[in-house]
This record gives structure tokens, C-alpha cells and sequence, in this order.
């Protein structure tokens, strides 16, 4: 799709704001072809620019609140996250992890020369033009004119500012004018839309230690030139009548109109990720920070992990401890197991600063609730990692929580930086016994009260013990949040049964030694997986009938009884017929 | 004790709420039911505030019926930092009665505009607008160099004064009336800043404003 004006040359990248009009915690409202954009920085610098309008309800962005990590909307405060817009919150579903679908469109961003340039059509080269990078650059201070483009730069021609001024060369919506002994000025007109555009200027080698011509004496000087131009533009022009250049709809992508390709089984490894940082995080714990070869890393909600694809073919899960807005790269703490099976070794060992790793995108199935009046989140050991995300979360937004951490020292606590500036929220329980971290378990989950929840996540005897004493406590078990590290559990697998694929329209036999999952995928289904040994809840699928078996240990009592839901990579069925919703 | 005799949607009325709420004030609202009662047309209220004009300000023996008269008077009567009406400064006390003016040629512009949207004001809405845009114009011409110079607020103060909150509401709600201020950054950061005064308080059509940045953690 084209989107250039009817007699403008087609640079497809234009200035819509200066570098200083972004200022931090501000939404910048802009415009270019008549698309109303919403562009901001966060507190990291990036700058964001976004389609000014929510995917809700359509309320513009530009009114929302930047909270230096996300935008919230005013309206229902869906959260939208720097850099690639995913939304990471949807307040009305507080217990849901929102869909990776679920991303605002965003344009291409440079800053460059004081000014922030996107472009509408995403592929084109970056075509800005070059400007003279000699002396410093100055930015001019924008002024709107309701005036077609090609008129505003008709009248640009004869510029007045001053007479040292003298037209070099123009092309593209860009004059570029030398100065005989002073500095040199670039203008572009930026089409906001048919009737409307904003001229920008650099002034170019300024003499910043000149005495005689202070910054503001440029600035008032081509602001009152500019003024002039506008003034005299127009009225000539006329008043116009604006909403003539409505932005042509888009057809529908080809990806999102037609069946998508046919994936393979198995895991997916979508992601490509460079070891930019490994430092010991803590005793026994390696951290990990990764960075994407090319473009953004999908945004990895508070408790979500990855599959990482080792060197040596094992693929592992690691929850991602980053805090909100933080999506330059995702971070992992890996502790190294004594009885590693190759994973916690290979990383601890083998990967080196540098090393190219094949990561899945991120999923999350331990999603935090933020309408909690109070949370509470229970680490044992490297079960810190979801938490500490979380905790990061919760403290962003000034909910009320605390972050109860067990570890064998002090020194084995792990991102001491983070936990330092969690501040006091952070309890740190070092060097206790099983029977001091029972009773310090039954201290810490003794004031239950409606409003509260619970996340625990550490080493299986412990996330047991946790979740009896809350069951004792008084805590009803969907407000019992947990993930384990792994299924200790003996799998068995000898029963044979039926499973009809409800939406597939399938019927497939499991034998003895096949899991669900394996003879859903073998019958051509697409099925997601990541831990494949009932821990992480990815592979789950809705029961409509039959009586499932269940051996995995995501689910709490109250799921597994309901029998509404299976974990196909571990689970079987009682009935001889399971019918599921796939 | 104050009491201050207030209609909701009147955006001279949000002014004396805002200077209330950043002074700090108890008082009590008599709400007066502009529209559709016509209230403010009523013997009673007329006794009040003879140019039948909202907000009306009661405190003590003390009675004022116009928006800035009653923000210069709490500012002078109850400000004990002596910053929202610098009285000792005659360039700033010259300044703020400057942009009092602008607030009242807002209030018959964009405010005009927003009761001819909302209310069924009739009024030469194109002209009215028009005049807001150049109002706007200046706001951002003069609110953009203040940048550059450091400054903050409207006037040549490191700190807001009752001219800001007295600009404010017009500014803050003019799209309700059909002024975008999409054309106008400087005003929108502006906006901002004045979202973030310590005791700020929002009224319908007004949403809060988030907090200022704080140092990002690494």
C-alpha cells in the first residue's frame, strides 16, 4: 500500500515530533496522512510510536497514563507494554493472562537530529534524509499551518528569517538552506493530513559559544519567520474544510485472512536470542540476560516462562524475571542442579557470553491478579524467579504485597539487586530446618482474609507443605496460587483408551506407553507444549465428557475434581471414551 | 467556614474547587442547578450573586461572585506560602492578572464552544472555536519558550500560581467543544504538570494524571 498525497514525492519516513516534545510519563498526540498517532517514551528512553487509539474500545492512547513501562488506558485500563504494544493487563479479567494477539499496531521509530521520524508502511527502507551533522543541531520550535503541504512549501521557497539564509537544494518536502556566515537550516513539512502540516526545523552549525546569538535569539527569530509564512499562507489558502483525507483502510494482511500454515509438532522455538550478559546471580544461580538478534522480544508477563533450546538438545524451562517495561531482553536466573539431567550443567557449563539461543515466546500460565488488597509470594530457593517478576509488578503499581523469600544463606539469595530495590516488601528466611520453614510458613499464611492471594513457587515438599498449612489457614484454593519446578510424580502409563477430538471432528486411540498429547499430534492436530511433564500448563485442554486421570500437578484439588480440564502431556482417562475440546 | 455555592459542569466553578483542593480548604458545597433548573436565574440566588454568575464564595461576612475574584481572594487570605499570589512582586502580580484576562476570553471561546456541545448554548460555535485555536496558539507559543527558559508554569515563577489554575479548566476540557488540542504539545505537557500539583483534583470529563517519572532500575 502506498500512502502518499496526490502530487508529494514519495519519502516514505517524516518527522512527527521533536525529541524534546517526548518528554518522560507524557503522551505526545500526533499526526502524519491523516492517522492520528500516540507517541512516548518510556523511562528506558525508547520512544513509542503507536495507532492513537486503544484496541478496546477505541478511546485514544494519547489520553492515557505513561507510567515510564506502559501505557495504561483511561477508560478500562488495559496495559499496553514499551516497545512492541502487547497488552499485559486486562483489569476485567484479572485471573486471565491476556493473549499475545492482543497488540496495539506500531510504526517503525528513528530518532535522529532532534527529531522523532516514523513511517506508515513497515519494510521501507530508512530513507530519512541526511542532514549536516556539522557544529550542534538546534530544533526550531513546530508551527501547525492549516495548509496543504504542497503550499506550505511553495511559500517555504522564499523564507525571510533572516538575509543569510539562501536556498540550497529542496526535494521531498525538504528545503535546505545554507547560511553565508551563519548556521545553516534544514525545513521539512510534515503532512499531518490533506489540509493541515507541520513545518520542523534544524538549524544546523550552531556556534553555541557566540555570544552574540543566544539559543533563544535563534529560536524567536525563525519562530517569528515561521509565523509570518503561516499568517500569509493562510490566508491565501482559505479556510479549508478539514476530514478530506480520511486514511485508507488497509485491506486485511494476507496472514490474518487466510488459514494459518500448518506447524510442526512438537515444541516451537520461534525466537532468536543472543547471551549478552551471564554473571553469578547467587550462589549456584547463573543469570542470564538475552537479547534478540533482531527487532523486540515479545512482552513476557509477570510469572511467564520460556523454553530454552540447549546446544545439547534439552530443552528446559526458566520463568523470565523481568519487571514491567523492561523488554529490551529477557533475564532468567538458572540454578545448577547437583543432579542435573544435562539442562542447569549445559547452561552453567557450556553457554557463554555471546551464544546464539533458540527460545520459545514466552507463555504465561501463572498469571498475577492485581485486585488483590493484599498478595503474598512465597519463594523457596530459585522458585524466586516468577515472584521476583511479580513482586517488580506489584510494586510498580503500588499494590500491597509482600515477598516471603526461604534460601539456605543469605548468599544464596539470588538478584540481590532487584530484592534491594524491592526494599521492604522483600522478607528475607535464611538457614531454616524443615521444621523452622513449617512453622514460618504457618506464621506467614496465618492472616487470611477475603481480598488476599498467594503465589508460591519453589521445590515440590515445600510448595506441599504451603499449600496444607493455607488449606488449614482457611485459604480457599483458588486464592492458592502455585508452580512447580518439575513433576516428581511416577507417570503412569499402561491404561488404553478412546479420545474423540470434539472440534477436529477425530477420533485417535492412546495405547499403553503414548500420552494424549503425542496421539493428538500424531492424528495431525496442532497442540502447544513446553515442560511435557504436567508442571507447566501448557498443554491443557477443556474435558467435554469422560473421566480423566490426573497425574500432573498444575491443577489445584478443585480443578482436578471438577474433571472440566486435562494436562494432555501426562494425564489419562478412567472412562474408555475422553472427549476433549481440540 | 467557607462555603462555596457550585455547579459540577461549570469550568469557572472547577477553578475555586482547584484553588479549595490546593490550598487545602475545608468547605462546603451548595450545588446550584445551572442546567436544566435554571437555578442560578432564581430571587435567591440573585440575592447572591446580582450578575447571576457562578461560582458564588461565601466565607465569613465575606460574599464573591466571579471565578478569578474569588481565586484572588483565597489565594491572598489563605495561601500562608504566599506563592499562589506572589503579592510582593509587582512583575508576577502583573502576570497573573494577564493570564486571568486569558482565562476569561478562553471561558467565552472554548468555554463557549463546550456549553453550545453540551448544553445547547446557542452560539456562533465556528467563531467561538476559531478564537479558541488563536488563544491556543499563544498559550503554546508562550508555554513552549517557557521551556526553553526553564520554567514551568505560565508565569516567570518556579512554581504555579492561580493563573494556572484559572487557565486550566477551559484548556483541559476544550474537547468537549470541539478544540483539539492535538496541534498545541507545549500546552498538552503543560496539562500535565498542572495534573501533578500537589492537592490537584480531577472533575467529570478530567482524567487524573499519572505520576512523574522515577529513576528506572537496572
Amino acid at each position: 500500500m502506498t500512502r502518499t498525497q496526490p502530487g508529494l514525492p514519495g519519502r516514505a519516513w517524516h518527522p512527527v515530533a521533536s525529541s524534546a516534545d517526548v518528554v518522560l510519563r507524557h503522551v505526545f498526540q500526533g499526526r502524519l496522512l491523516g492517522r492520528e498517532l500516540a507517541v512516548w517514551r518510556a523511562d528506558d528512553g525508547y520512544v513509542n510510536v503507536w495507532e492513537n487509539r486503544c484496541l478496546h474500545r477505541g478511546v485514544r492512547l494519547s489520553i492515557a497514563v505513561n507510567d515510564g513501562r506502559e501505557l495504561k488506558c483511561q477508560y478500562h485500563g488495559w496495559r499496553y507494554s514499551n516497545r512492541t504494544a502487547e497488552c499485559t493487563y486486562i483489569p476485567a479479567h484479572p485471573a486471565d493472562a491476556p493473549a499475545r494477539t492482543i497488540c496495539n499496531r506500531t510504526f517503525p521509530v528513528v530518532e535522529r537530529h532532534g527529531l522523532v521520524w516514523t513511517t506508515l508502511e513497515h519494510d521501507r527502507p530508512e530513507d530519512l534524509p541526511v542532514l549536516p551533522e556539522r557544529g550542534s543541531q538546534l530544533p526550531l520550535r513546530a508551527v501547525t499551518v492549516a495548509a496543504p503541504a504542497a503550499d506550505v512549501v511553495g511559500a517555504l521557497r522564499s523564507y525571510d528569517a533572516d538575509d543569510d539564509l539562501r536556498l540550497a537544494s529542496e526535494s521531498d518536502l525538504l528545503l535546505r538552506f545554507d547560511g553565508a556566515s551563519g548556521p545553516g537550516l534544514t525545513l521539512l513539512v510534515q503532512p499531518s493530513d490533506a489540509t493541515t502540516c507541520v513545518v520542523r526545523g534544524v538549524l544546523h552549525g550552531v556556534d553555541e559559544a557566540d555570544p552574540d546569538v543566544s539559543r533563544l535569539t535563534l529560536l524567536r527569530l525563525h519562530n517569528r519567520a515561521l509565523n509570518r509564512l503561516r499568517a500569509r499562507v493562510e490566508s491565501e489558502v482559505g479556510p479549508l474544510e478539514p476530514g478530506n483525507d480520511e486514511p485508507e483502510l488497509e485491506l486485511v494482511p494476507e496472514e490474518l485472512a487466510e488459514l494459518p500454515p500448518a506447524t510442526r509438532p512438537g515444541r516451537s522455538a520461534s525466537l532468536r536470542v543472543r547471551v549478552e550478559r551471564k554473571w553469578s546471580a547467587g550462589v549456584d544461580v547463573a543469570g542470564f540476560a538475552l537479547a534478540p538478534l533482531t527487532g523486540h522480544l515479545p512482552v513476557a508477563q509477570p510469572g511467564a516462562h520460556v523454553d530454552v533450546h540447549l546446544p545439547n538438545g534439552c530443552v528446559r524451562q526458566y520463568s523470565v524475571v523481568n519487571a514491567p517495561g523492561e523488554d529490551d531482553r529477557y533475564v532468567l536466573g538458572v540454578k545448577r542442579e547437583p543432579e542435573s539431567r544435562g539442562g542447569s550443567a549445559c547452561l552453567h557449563d557450556t553457554v557463554r557470553e555471546g551464544d546464539v539461543l533458540a527460545l520459545s515466546e514466552p507463555r504465561n500460565n501463572f498469571p498475577l491478579r492485581r485486585d488483590a488488597e493484599h498478595t503474598l509470594l512465597v519463594a523457596g530457593g530459585i522458585g524466586v524467579t516468577p515472584l521476583l517478576a511479580m513482586a517488580q509488578t506489584l510494586a510498580h503499581h503500588g499494590l500491597d504485597h509482600e515477598l516471603h523469600y526461604f534460601a539456605q544463606t543469605e548468599d544464596h539469595l539470588a538478584f540481590h539487586d532487584r530484592l534491594a530495590a524491592l526494599g521492604d516488601s522483600v522478607r528475607r528466611h535464611c538457614g531454616l530446618d524443615v521444621a523452622a520453614t513449617t512453622a514460618r510458613l504457618r506464621e506467614i499464611l496465618a492472616g487470611h482474609a477475603p481480598g488476599r492471594q498467594v503465589y508460591l513457587c519453589g521445590p515440590g515438599p515445600m510448595i506441599e507443605a504451603a499449600r496444607e498449612i493455607a488449606a488449614e489457614c482457611g485459604w480457599p484454593v483458588e486464592k492458592v496460587h502455585f508452580e512447580y519446578f518439575q513433576n516428581g510424580q511416577e507417570i503412569d502409563k499402561d491404561s488404553s483408551f478412546e479420545v474423540d477430538l470434539a472440534r477436529s471432528c477425530l477420533t485417535v486411540q492412546v495405547p499403553p506407553g503414548q500420552t494424549i498429547l503425542e496421539a493428538v499430534r500424531e492424528a495431525g492436530v496442532t497442540m502447544p507444549s513446553s515442560c511435557e511433564q504436567g508442571a507447566c500448563g501448557t498443554c491443557i485442554a477443556r474435558v467435554i465428557e469422560g473421566e480423566p486421570v490426573h497425574q500432573d500437578v498444575y491443577l489445584n484439588e478443585a480443578e482436578k475434581a471438577s474433571g472440566e480440564a486435562i494436562m494432555t502431556c501426562v494425564s489419562r482417562s478412567a472412562s474408555p471414551r475422553l472427549v476433549l475440546d481440540l | 467556614m467557607i462555603t462555596l455555592f457550585d455547579y459540577e459542569l461549570s469550568s469557572d466553578c472547577y477553578q475555586a474547587r482547584l484553588a479549595l483542593a490546593v490550598l487545602g480548604l475545608h468547605y462546603s458545597r451548595v450545588d446550584v442547578e445551572f442546567y436544566p433548573g435554571r437555578e442560578h436565574e432564581t430571587e435567591w440566588f440573585t440575592e447572591l450573586s446580582p450578575l447571576q454568575q457562578l461560582p458564588v464564595l461565601r466565607d465569613e461576612h465575606t460574599t464573591l461572585y466571579d471565578a478569578q475574584a474569588i481565586l484572588v481572594y483565597l489565594a491572598a487570605r489563605h495561601d500562608a506560602t504566599g506563592t499562589w499570589l506572589p503579592r510582593r512582586d509587582p512583575v508576577l502580580v502583573g502576570e497573573v492578572t494577564q493570564w486571568l484576562g486569558l482565562s476569561r476570553a478562553l471561558a467565552s471561546s472554548a468555554g463557549a464552544a463546550r456549553l453550545h456541545e453540551s448544553l445547547g448554548h446557542v452560539t456562533d460555535v465556528t467563531a467561538a472555536r476559531a478564537r479558541a485555536h488563536t488563544l491556543l496558539r499563544t498559550l503554546d507559543e508562550h508555554l513552549w519558550f517557557g521551556e526553553q527558559e526553564g520554567r514551568s508554569w505560565l508565569c516567570a515563577a518556579d512554581h504555579p500560581t492561580i493563573a494556572d489554575l484559572a487557565v486550566f479548566p477551559d484548556v483541559a476540557l476544550s474537547e468537549e467543544g470541539g478544540v483539539s488540542r492535538i496541534d498545541y504539545p507545549a500546552v498538552r505537557r503543560w496539562t500535565d504538570r498542572v495534573k501533578r500539583i500537589d492537592g490537584f483534583v480531577p472533575r467529570s470529563g478530567l482524567f487524573p494524571g499519572g505520576s512523574a517519572a522515577a529513576p528506572w532500575p537496572r
